[in-house]
């Protein structure tokens, strides 16, 4: 049975969905690879419109490159972060395996850049660790490489090393004192915030990849903050974090419901924010958890 | 036949006459051409009637309510980060209230806030965390989350880095008036943050992602001078009624300056801001760089209305173990060198 919040959520969505396939990300909007991915993984978490979700992921596939990246626009190649999401979304598409494979093996042989460890330098993180960009030629970020591992891991690659180097990398961008942020941990001797989104997404990803022991502080951290949190992004990304480690908060369906009512503040959520705020109310577990579910 | 010695030096004498008129001449010229106005006025503290203020600093700089009657005016705030009764660290939202109801005053047919926050994924988070989002609801203010729009690119205009385009949110098509509403902050990467780094906020993260790496791998002073060139903005307001020293733009300690600042050439209005910090604009990387390209630093080409710097300044704390900090101090010879 479908929540009547999820079900207006789907509705909202089904407005979106292109003749031609795919998601705009606001009513009337254009199409975008990002919202096109989340809408897949948001209905597929319903067991809803297999042909939607077909013609979906088909236009994911149509604007795929040649290596098998997928960027946010055809204008922006270089912008590849969304590539994690389209693997998600063809990981149970019989018809996209090739789509699969490619992208799969564009995550594989490419990386956030790396900078040789300079004794001196004002930012604490190791430099050297391979992760994944936001954009190609830049830096590994949190958001990314945990977007990557969740991937790869789906793909059935959790013992791969990059897996192994991209843990090592989510790890080393812990802040001592709990939690993720953005991506970095100390700069000039003090010890940056973290942010629950960044935390909720890292602690999903490194489900079955580390000891809970060393994620502890992080999970304590999340657990705390994700009380006050009623905003989709983040609401949403602190219950999939938490429900990975078996920590889904038992009022996680009110907070849910409070964040449902405050679009009377914030207008309507945008495709991503509520294909995300679906996958939080439905799946118990991290985004793992909908590949588990019944078909 | 050749010349004698005293031909000689006389034709040196004479060329250097020549080069240094010349010099004199074309800065001249050139100073002439970048003046630039830039208004101060003190306000205690956020209780003050900031509208009032903005308003009459609008009037001082000669923008007048015919200019801005039936425009669409958008304002960008510097919102970064959160952290509870920090309020040093964002714009703050009785400035950005102020900021609108002095437009609505002015005629503006409509009157929008906008920001793309370069550290958090979440905006509307940010917006209730920093208490801007109580006042947009309580006043009826409409908010674009700039991280997330559609966007178009253009050509990069001024060419400092090696970006070949950008690309902005479509919003700014739609808008008559853009208003990089910063935040008097030290920085410690670029030295300081005023109103030309406020715009970094406006490339989205869809394309630049969080943090907007992209840009500080062209170089944050080239990004800086491209986007500040290339976008355009009509006008600056700096809110340092409570600024940042030391570890700006997140880390650092408030800075109790009392004052706004002004005015519709953005380079001129940061090097009023660095003025007010005592810091020197000469050195800090992006606004030398930007003088007699996008607008003046020197001060003797800034006509200052309102209160006079030395009624202001007050000095900001700079950290020497901060590489960008080191020696941006006003010294003897600042306005010099």
């Amino acid at each position: 049975m479908i929540d009547p919040l999820v079900s207006d959520s789907i509705n909202i969505l089904r407005k979106r969905s292109l003749a031609e396939g795919g998601f705009a990300n606001t009513d009337n909007g254009d199409y975008r690879t990002d919202a096109t991915a989340w809408a897949i993984l948001a209905l597929s978490a319903c067991g809803l419109d297999p042909e939607i979700i077909s013609r979906a992921r088909s236009r994911l596939a149509t604007g795929q490159l040649p290596d098998g990246r997928v960027s946010i626009s055809p204008y922006h190649p270089a912008v590849y972060w969304p590539t994690p999401l389209a693997i998600l979304a063809w990981s149970q598409s019989p018809s996209n395996q090739d789509s699969l494979a490619r992208a799969v093996d564009f995550l594989l042989d490419h990386s956030g850049m790396c900078l040789p460890k300079q004794a001196k330098s004002p930012d604490a993180s190791d430099s050297t660790l391979k992760g994944w960009p936001w954009v190609a030629g830049t830096y590994s970020w949190i958001d990314p490489t945990a977007l990557g591992i969740i991937a790869l891991k789906v793909t059935g690659h959790s013992n791969h090393p990059r897996i192994a180097e991209a843990t090592r990398l989510l790890l080393n961008r812990q802040l001592p004192h709990g939690g993720w942020n953005y991506g970095n941990i100390i700069v000039f001797n003090k010890e940056l915030r973290p942010m629950p989104e960044n935390t909720g997404m890292a602690l999903d990803a490194l489900k079955s990849l580390t000891a809970r022991s060393n994620l502890e502080l992080s999970l304590d951290y999340l657990k705390i903050v994700v009380r006050n949190l009623r905003t989709p992004i983040a609401l949403s990304w602190g219950i999939l974090g938490l429900g990975a480690w078996g920590e889904r908060p038992a009022a996680a369906a009110t907070w849910l419901s409070e964040c449902w009512g405050r679009q009377a503040r914030f207008g309507g959520y945008d495709t991503a924010s509520l294909s995300l705020f679906i996958l939080a109310c439905r799946l118990s577990g991290g985004i793992e958890s909908l590949y588990r579910l019944a078909p | 036949m050749g010349f004698t010695r005293r031909e000689f030096l006389g034709a040196c004498i004479g060329g250097a006459i020549l080069a240094a008129s010349g010099l004199f001449l074309w800065r001249k010229f050139l100073r002439s051409t970048w003046q630039a106005q830039t208004f101060i006025a003190k306000v205690p503290g956020y209780q003050a009637d900031i509208a009032t203020v903005i308003c009459e600093g609008l009037a001082h700089l000669g923008i007048s309510p015919q200019e801005i009657k039936g425009k669409r005016i958008l304002l960008k705030p510097n919102l970064v980060e959160t952290n509870p009764a920090s309020i040093h660290i964002n714009t703050h939202p009785l400035v950005v209230r102020g900021a609108v109801e002095a437009f609505l005053k002015f005629g503006a047919s409509r009157v929008m806030v906008a920001e793309g926050p370069g550290h958090c994924r979440d905006t509307l988070r940010v917006l209730e965390e920093s208490g801007l989002g109580e006042v947009l609801w309580e006043d009826r203010i409409p908010f674009i989350d700039l991280n997330y729009q559609d966007a178009y690119s253009m050509p990069n205009v001024g060419k400092f880095s090696s970006l070949t385009s950008l690309t902005f949110p479509a919003i700014l098509r739609q808008v008559d008036l853009i208003v990089s509403l910063a935040k008097l902050k030290t920085h410690h990467w670029a030295g300081i943050t005023l109103s030309m780094k406020n715009l970094f906020g406006f490339m989205p993260g869809l394309y630049y992602g969080w943090p907007k790496n992209v840009l500080h791998y062209a170089g944050i002073e080239e990004a800086i001078l491209d986007i500040t060139a290339t976008l355009r903005p009509h006008l600056a307001i700096v809110d340092g009624i409570v600024g940042m020293e030391g570890d700006g733009p997140i880390m650092g300690d408030p800075k109790p300056a009392g004052v706004l600042v002004m005015g519709r050439n953005l380079p001129a209005v940061d090097a009023t801001c660095a003025r007010v910090m005592k810091i020197n604009p000469y050195r800090v990387g992006y606004l030398k760089r930007a003088e007699f390209v996008l607008g003046t630093i020197n001060e003797a080409d800034i006509v200052q209305v309102g209160e006079p710097i030395a009624a202001v300044a007050t000095e900001f704390t700079l950290l020497n173990y901060i590489p960008s900090q080191k020696s941006l101090r006003m010294g003897f010879w600042g306005k010099f060198i």
